[in-house]
C-alpha cells in the first residue's frame, strides 16, 4: 500500500478508527478455571489449628468441583486453591498474600486463621482490592478499618460475653442466680480479652441493678502463677466468675483455681471450656459445669440443615471425626465467596465485593443467614452458642433455646454456698 | 490479715518454681561466662520429656526426675563438645555465643513442633488440683513439691561445690581457669560438666513446670527472662543469691497486685532488673562466683 495515496491514508485512518473505537473486540481467551489463594498457620504455634481450616476449606472446593464447578455467567468453571504455610508468621502471611495476588495472579482470597495474621494479611487484600473472606479473626478492631474488600464470617467476640451473659440473665430472672449478682471479670489483655469485656461490661451497664463487677482485671498471655489475681477474686467474694482465656492460660489457670478452694456460681472462661486437650488436663471432675461459649457446635447437626449437611460431609472425608468451629467456619467462608461469584456472575473482583456487601445466605451459623453488615465493619453478627460440661463429661448446647441439646445448670451445684 | 497471709504464700510457692529455673542458667554463666540462652529450649524439652515419660510410659513425674537430669545431662554436655567449645572465650565469645545458643533454641523448638506439633500439653496426675490447707490457706500440692525441689537444688549444689573434689574444681576454674590448667586440672572437662549440670537443672524445671502449666514447643521465653533477672539480681553465678533474688522478686510480684493491675506485675521484674543493672551491676548481693 503506498501511503502517500490520499485514499491508502483514509482507508488505514479508517482502520484505526474502527480499532479505536472497537471492532468487534477480540474475544478474551476463555477462562480455565477460577483461582483462589490462602495461608494458613501449617507449622509453628498456630498449626493444629490451621490443619483444620485446612480441612475446612480444602472440603468446600472439593464439594463445588465434584458439582462440575462454579458456575460463572454461562459457564462452568472449576475452582482451584493455591495454599501456602505462612508458619504462623505475621511477615511471612503478609509476603505469601502479596505473593498469591501478584505471582501466583489468584482472584481472590481467603483468611489465614488468628486475629493478629489476619489483621497483617488483610492490609495487602485491601491494598490490591481483593475481596477477602476470613472465619478465623474475630477481633472487633479488624473490622473497625473501614476495609471494604475484608468479610468475616467470624462474629465478634464481644458477642460472645453478651451471649453468655443472656444465659445468666436469664437464670437470674428465673431466680437462681443473686440479684445483683457480684462478677469477677478476668480477661486475657489482648485485642480477644478487651471484646469480651466490653460485652459483658456493654451488658451490665444495659441491666443497672443487677450485676455488679466487683473485679476488673486483665492479665498477661502465657502467664505462670494467677494466685495473686485469685486471690483479688476470693476477697472480693463474687458470684460469677468470668474470664477470658487462651487454652494454656485456661488449664493453669483453673488448675490454681480449684487448687486455691475456689467456686462459684457461674464459671465460665469464654470460648474455652469444652475442649477434649482442656477436660483431660483438668480432669472433668473439675471442670463440671463450666460455660463456654463458640461461634459454632457440631451438636446444630440435631437438626436438619446446613449444619447437618457439613457434618455429615465432614465425617464422610475425615474419617467419622466431628468437626468443630474453625472447620466449619472455614468451609463456610470457601462456600459463602463460592455463592458470591454464582451471584455475580463473573469473577469481577469489584463485582464479587459488592455482592459480598448486599447478600444474605442461607449458613451453617446459629441464628441462620449470613451478611455482612456494612455498619460493623462487614463481619457477621450470628449469636455464639453456649455449651455447660457436665458430670458425664459431655457439653450439651444450652443456649439459644432453639438449638438447645440439653438444659443448663444454675447455681453451680459444687459450691457449697 | 488473711489476704496478707495468702499473698505471702504465693509468694513463696512462686519463688521455688523461679529459682528452680534460675539455678541452671546462673551456674553455666557462673563458671563458663556464657549466657546459655538455649536455657529456655531446655526447659522445654523438659517439660517435654516428663510428658512423655509420664503419658507414654506412665512414669509418675517425680519418679522421672533422676531420667530426665540425666537425659538433659548429656544433652549438655553434648551441646558444650559440639557447640560451646568452639567459641571463642571471654567477652569475644559473647555475641557469638548468644547467637548460637539462640540458634540452638530455634532448632529444639522446630524440633518439637515437628515432634510433639504445637499441641498444648501438660501433665496431670491425681493431685495436679490437690491442696493443703497452710495457715488458713489453701495451698497446691504441686506448688508445695515445686518449692520443696527448690529447695533441695542449692542445698544439693551448695555441698557438691563445697565438699566434693569435683565441686571444688569447678569453683576454682569459676575463679581462674588458666590456673587450673597450670595445675593439673582439665578446665575443658570442668566446663563440660558443669554445662552438663546446668542443663540437667533447666530439664528438671521443665518438667516440674509441666506439672504446673500447659505447655507447648513454643513455651520456654518467659521462663528464660524470669531466669534471666533471678540470675541478674542474685549476683551473677551466686548459688544462695539465685534463691534469695528468686524470692525477692516473687514477693515483689505478687504484692503488686495490691497497686498495680494484674498484667503489670510481671513487668515488675523487669524494671527491678533494669535498675540493679544501673544501680549495682554486680547483682543485689554482689557479684559472687558461685559462692
Amino acid at each position: 500500500m503506498n501511503l502517500a495515496r490520499p485514499s491508502s491514508l483514509k482507508a488505514l485512518m479508517a482502520a484505526l478508527a474502527l480499532l479505536a473505537v472497537g471492532l468487534p473486540a477480540q474475544a478474551a481467551p476463555p477462562r480455565a478455571r477460577v483461582s483462589v489463594g490462602a495461608t494458613l498457620p501449617l507449622t509453628g504455634s498456630e498449626a493444629r489449628i490451621g490443619g483444620f481450616v485446612k480441612e475446612g476449606y480444602e472440603l468446600a472446593f472439593e464439594e463445588v468441583n465434584k458439582a462440575g464447578g462454579l458456575q460463572v455467567g454461562n459457564q462452568k468453571l472449576p475452582v482451584a486453591l493455591t495454599l501456602l504455610d505462612d508458619a504462623t508468621n505475621q511477615a511471612t502471611a503478609v509476603s505469601l498474600a502479596d505473593k498469591l495476588i501478584n505471582s501466583d495472579k489468584v482472584d481472590f482470597l481467603l483468611g489465614t486463621y488468628s486475629s493478629h495474621l489476619i489483621e497483617a494479611q488483610s492490609t495487602v487484600a485491601e491494598q490490591y482490592k481483593v475481596p477477602y473472606l476470613q472465619g478465623g479473626g474475630g477481633a472487633t478492631k479488624i473490622f473497625k478499618r473501614g476495609f471494604k474488600y475484608l468479610f468475616g464470617t467470624i462474629s465478634p467476640v464481644e458477642l460472645l460475653g453478651t451471649t453468655l451473659m443472656t444465659w445468666i440473665d436469664q437464670q437470674q430472672k428465673a431466680g437462681k442466680l443473686p440479684k445483683p449478682a457480684k462478677i469477677a471479670l478476668l480477661w486475657e489483655n489482648t485485642a480477644h480479652g478487651k471484646d469480651f469485656r466490653k460485652g459483658v461490661s456493654d451488658f451490665v451497664a444495659q441491666n443497672k441493678g443487677a450485676y455488679i463487677i466487683s473485679v476488673d482485671e486483665s492479665f498477661a498471655l502465657d502467664g505462670k502463677d494467677f494466685s495473686a489475681l485469685l486471690g483479688k477474686v476470693k476477697a472480693a467474694k463474687v458470684d460469677l466468675f468470668l474470664a477470658d482465656a487462651h487454652l494454656p492460660d485456661y488449664i493453669t489457670m483453673h488448675r490454681q483455681y480449684v487448687a486455691a478452694g475456689l467456686c462459684h456460681k457461674v464459671v465460665s472462661y469464654g470460648a474455652r471450656g469444652s475442649e477434649k486437650g482442656a477436660i483431660d488436663a483438668l480432669g472433668v471432675e473439675n471442670v463440671k459445669y463450666v460455660l463456654s461459649g463458640v461461634w459454632w457446635s457440631s451438636q446444630l447437626a440435631a437438626k436438619p440443615g446446613p449444619s447437618r449437611d457439613f457434618v455429615t460431609a465432614f465425617k464422610a472425608r475425615y474419617g467419622g471425626r466431628d468437626p468443630e468451629w474453625f472447620q466449619a467456619l472455614a468451609y463456610l467462608s470457601a462456600k459463602t465467596l463460592f455463592a458470591a461469584i454464582q451471584q455475580a456472575g463473573t469473577v469481577d473482583r469489584e463485582a464479587v465485593r459488592q455482592k459480598l456487601a448486599t447478600m444474605k445466605i442461607k449458613s451453617l451459623l446459629p441464628g441462620g443467614p449470613l451478611e455482612f453488615p456494612a455498619a460493623l465493619g462487614q463481619q457477621a453478627q450470628n449469636p455464639f452458642v453456649v455449651q455447660q460440661n457436665t458430670p458425664d463429661g459431655k457439653s450439651p448446647i444450652i443456649f439459644p433455646q432453639d438449638v438447645a441439646t440439653g438444659t443448663g445448670v444454675a447455681a453451680n451445684p459444687k459450691c457449697a454456698n | 490479715m488473711d489476704r496478707f497471709i495468702d499473698l505471702a504464700l504465693s509468694a513463696v510457692l512462686l519463688a521455688g518454681l523461679y529459682a528452680t529455673m534460675a539455678y541452671g542458667l546462673g551456674i553455666i554463666y557462673g563458671v563458663l561466662r556464657v549466657v546459655n540462652l538455649a536455657h529456655g529450649g531446655v526447659i522445654m524439652m523438659g517439660a517435654y520429656m516428663g510428658w512423655v515419660l509420664h503419658r507414654k510410659l506412665g512414669v509418675d513425674p517425680y519418679l522421672s526426675i533422676p531420667i530426665v537430669v540425666a537425659a538433659s545431662y548429656l544433652l549438655g554436655v553434648a551441646m558444650y563438645r559440639v557447640l560451646v567449645r568452639h567459641l571463642p572465650r571471654g567477652a569475644a565469645g559473647g555475641p557469638a555465643s548468644l547467637l548460637l545458643l539462640f540458634g540452638f533454641w530455634l532448632v529444639l523448638r522446630n524440633g518439637a513442633y515437628l515432634l510433639f506439633t504445637g499441641d498444648d500439653q501438660s501433665i496431670t496426675t491425681a493431685w495436679s488440683t490437690s491442696s493443703v490447707v497452710v495457715l488458713g490457706s489453701q495451698l497446691s500440692v504441686s506448688r508445695l513439691a515445686v518449692l520443696a525441689i527448690g529447695s533441695v537444688i542449692p542445698v544439693g549444689l551448695h555441698l557438691f561445690l563445697h565438699r566434693t573434689h569435683l565441686g571444688r574444681a569447678i569453683r576454682a576454674v569459676a575463679q581462674n581457669p588458666d590456673s587450673c590448667t597450670l595445675v593439673g586440672v582439665d578446665v575443658e572437662r570442668i566446663y563440660a560438666i558443669t554445662f552438663g549440670i546446668g542443663t540437667a537443672l533447666a530439664g528438671v524445671a521443665g518438667l516440674l513446670s509441666a506439672t504446673l502449666f500447659a505447655f507447648n514447643p513454643g513455651s520456654g521465653s518467659s521462663e528464660l527472662l524470669k531466669s534471666f533477672v533471678v540470675v541478674v539480681l542474685g549476683g551473677m553465678g551466686s548459688v544462695p543469691g539465685t534463691g534469695l533474688a528468686a524470692l525477692i522478686l516473687a514477693v515483689v510480684e505478687v504484692f503488686a497486685i495490691l497497686v498495680l493491675p494484674s498484667y503489670l506485675t510481671s513487668a515488675v521484674g523487669f524494671v527491678m532488673l533494669v535498675l540493679v543493672l544501673v544501680i549495682r551491676p554486680g547483682g543485689l548481693f554482689g557479684h559472687r562466683v558461685l559462692g
